[in-house]
């Protein structure tokens, strides 16, 4: 069944509306908030160039091409393709590991072993088995009527990932989710997940999204902490050189929790990477850490809000940007400290290289403060390789070519290294340098 | 091993600051280059390393038979040429480990060796740690980074010992060292003394000369060496300094 269209539809939004039909085996809620968020893109449209938080992506060719939600057919890849590619970016066996393929949960590649407290699955069978925690959150995202992909997220999502913690649970090991990108079909993978941490409950997450062929990946990811929880979040962006990577996580901060998310951004013909943190509770600890790497003609955004609502609330956000070739890079970062959340301490920087002439690198700092007792700062810097740097290596004998490279890596490497837990930094560490040593295209 | 005639070399501003430099150096021998601020000796040292800035104007640095100048620095580093800076650059996220490894493959990789892997390369990190009786504290860090005025110039020797060049240049190597400091890196260089090696002190000081024994000193001024004998001149300036040799606003520097 497709919609009636009884409103004005932006023109890019047709053939999405036309392939929007109800799933009568969902409940009713989901349904009614489907159709409602359909509705809302078909009015809203594409983000246009002016709008400000779109301004440094080129989203003209997704417009013009559309690519349509996946339906779920079997993947034309078989598993063993599958588990090869898998192994390049697992960590040490014994984590439990939720893989999604072509934005669908794969069992097969999947290991969801998990202690007692702990519900760890499928976004599909959790509106099924937890849907009342479910629905709260879907219902509660605000951000559908002013985010157009959140919204098309909405409609069409089809699977993801819920994790929730019981209360004082801390889990030792870490949780490890795969999106892969099987390339068997050119479409759009709309997931959505939900990390809800109970009051004191402690997780680690690595989540990695890769793939090949030409699909757009729009991921919305909800992350709820309770009194005192703490979660770290370290994502790897290796999409496929054709694929349109959206993403945006959207967390809510208790008192006294604790938030620590970094972004590693290092293929993908367009990424965007977007963290919307809202710091609700008293002393609530946020970082928002993240490092990217563009060279040929793609593109890779950065995008962080944090909104101190409450009082004692911390900020640390370092990014760092790398733009090579005809590569365009850019990081927007917005701090909105309210009237009462005073003792609020925030700090954000931005570094970035270009190398070469063509390169692109768009930094836009923010900061709205209307609290008085504060403590906020910001800093930006553009810059080229080190010059002296440079002449150092080359004294030592290394070539040219891999002295640039090193030293590369190692501007980047300085993000990554302040992620505190080993695992996750050692991994990130491991594709960064796989990926310099990756001829460029 | 070196052979420079009449080598002159100017800024990129056009500032002359090589004047004709001639100077002989054999196989195994140890050359002190002294000199009052702003005599040379530092631009010398980044001529014959490659450093971009210079234009060379006039003259001719042979090394081994070949003509230096036409190498780039890098080629000139994978032939043998060392330089041991005066300021050793920090560069932050480049483990020291992981750089000089790098550096002692390029080198292999040159020779036609092959290379060594991170086992192999361990083993001789450890060799030529305790050959120089240095610790292994400074191998995890970022190169470098955070390191002392010390640490810095022992890491350079370090960096000599594992490169194992044929021509090392030392620029200004004891400038900020105390005297523990100095000893440990005079013990280095001395245990790199070796006949086929050669070694090129640039200082301003006597002081290092007092550990590392050079076969000839010379003493560079406004851009020319002005006189040329052997260790027991480094005494003799020591006494009178650099005035006697000229220019006065050079001996006050």
């Amino acid at each position: 069944m497709s919609a009636v269209v009884e409103f004005p539809a932006k023109p890019e939004a047709r053939d999405y509306l036309a392939c929007f039909a109800r799933d009568i085996t969902e409940p009713g809620w989901l349904a009614a908030r489907r159709q409602q968020s359909m509705t809302r893109f078909a009015e809203l449209g594409f983000p246009s160039r002016r709008s400000e938080n779109w301004r440094y992506l080129d989203l003209q060719p997704l417009q013009q091409h559309p690519l349509l939600p996946a339906r779920a057919t079997a993947t034309a890849t078989d598993e063993a393709t599958l588990r090869r590619r898998l192994s390049a970016v697992s960590l040490p066996d014994g984590n439990s590991r939720l893989v999604l393929v072509d934005g669908r949960f794969s069992p097969a590649l999947s290991n969801l072993k998990l202690p007692k407290g702990v519900w760890f699955g499928s976004m599909a069978q959790a509106m099924r088995d937890r849907a009342d925690l479910v629905q709260a959150a879907i219902e509660d995202n605000a951000a559908d009527s002013a985010h157009p992909f959140t919204a098309l997220n909405t409609a069409f999502f089809a699977d993801g990932y819920v994790l929730d913690i019981a209360v004082e649970l801390a889990l030792d090991r870490i949780i490890e989710i795969i999106h892969l990108g099987s390339g068997a079909t050119a479409g759009s993978f709309h997931t959505r997940s939900l990390i809800s941490l109970g009051n004191g409950a402690r997780a680690r997450i690595v989540e990695t999204y890769i793939g090949e062929g030409r699909y757009w990946r729009n991921d919305v990811v909800a992350v709820q902490l309770g009194t005192g929880a703490e979660l770290s979040r370290a994502v790897l962006v290796e999409e496929g050189i054709e694929a349109v990577h959206l993403a945006q996580v959207d967390a809510t901060l208790g008192t006294n929790s604790s938030f620590d998310g970094f972004a590693l951004l290092l293929s993908g013909r367009r990424a965007r990477q977007e963290a919307n943190v809202r710091i609700v509770g008293e002393g609530a600890r946020c970082r928002l850490d993240g490092a990217f790497l563009v060279a040929g003609n793609d593109e890779a955004n950065i995008v962080t809000a944090v909104d101190h609502a409450a009082v004692g609330g911390r900020t640390r956000e370092l990014i760092k940007g790398v733009a090579a070739g005809r590569g365009h890079g850019a990081f927007q970062g917005r701090i909105v400290v309210r009237e009462h959340a005073q003792k609020t301490d925030a700090q954000q920087t931005s570094r970035n290289l270009i190398i070469g002439r063509r390169a692109v690198i768009d930094t836009k700092p923010e900061l709205e403060i209307y609290a008085d007792d504060v403590k906020c700062a910001h800093g930006a810097t553009v810059g080229d390789l080190d010059e002296a740097a440079l002449f150092y290596l080359r004294a030592r004998g290394i070539p040219d070519d891999e002295a640039r490279q090193m030293l590369i890596e190692g501007f980047l490497r300085e993000a990554v290294e302040e992620i505190d837990d080993a695992a996750a930094r050692e991994y990130l560490l491991r594709r960064l340098a796989a990926r310099l040593a990756r001829p460029e295209e | 091993m070196l052979e420079i005639k009449n080598l002159h070399a100017r800024l990129n501003d056009g500032r002359e600051i090589l004047k004709g430099i001639d100077l002989s150096v054999g196989d195994g021998e140890v050359h002190a280059i002294m000199g009052p601020n702003g005599s040379g000796k530092s631009t010398l040292a980044s001529v014959l390393a490659g450093r971009d800035g210079y234009e060379i104007t006039e003259g001719s640095v042979t090394y081994r038979g070949r003509d230096l100048l036409a190498m780039p620095a890098d080629e000139r580093a994978r032939e043998g040429v060392f330089l041991a800076f005066q300021y050793p650059v920090e560069i932050p996220g480049v483990n020291n480990t992981y750089f000089l490894r790098a550096a002692v493959n390029a080198g292999r990789r040159h020779r036609g060796e092959s290379e060594l892997d991170a086992g192999q390369f361990l083993r001789v990190v450890r060799a030529k740690l305790k050959l120089l009786d240095i610790g292994d504290d400074l191998l995890q860090r970022a190169v470098n980074v955070g390191f002392s005025g010390g640490e810095k110039k022992r890491n350079e020797i370090f960096q000599m010992a594992m490169l194992e060049p044929r021509l090392a240049i030392l620029d200004e190597t004891d400038s900020g060292l105390d005297i523990d400091a100095l000893r440990v890196v005079a013990k280095g260089v001395n245990g790199l003394r070796a006949p086929d090696r050669s070694i090129v002190m640039i200082t301003h000081y006597q002081r290092l000369l007092d550990y590392v024994e050079p076969d000839h000193v010379h003493v560079l001024q406004e851009g020319r060496i002005v006189q040329s004998g052997d260790k027991t001149l480094a005494a003799e300036l020591e006494k009178s300094g650099y005035g006697t040799f000229g220019d006065p606003a050079g001996a006050a520097a």
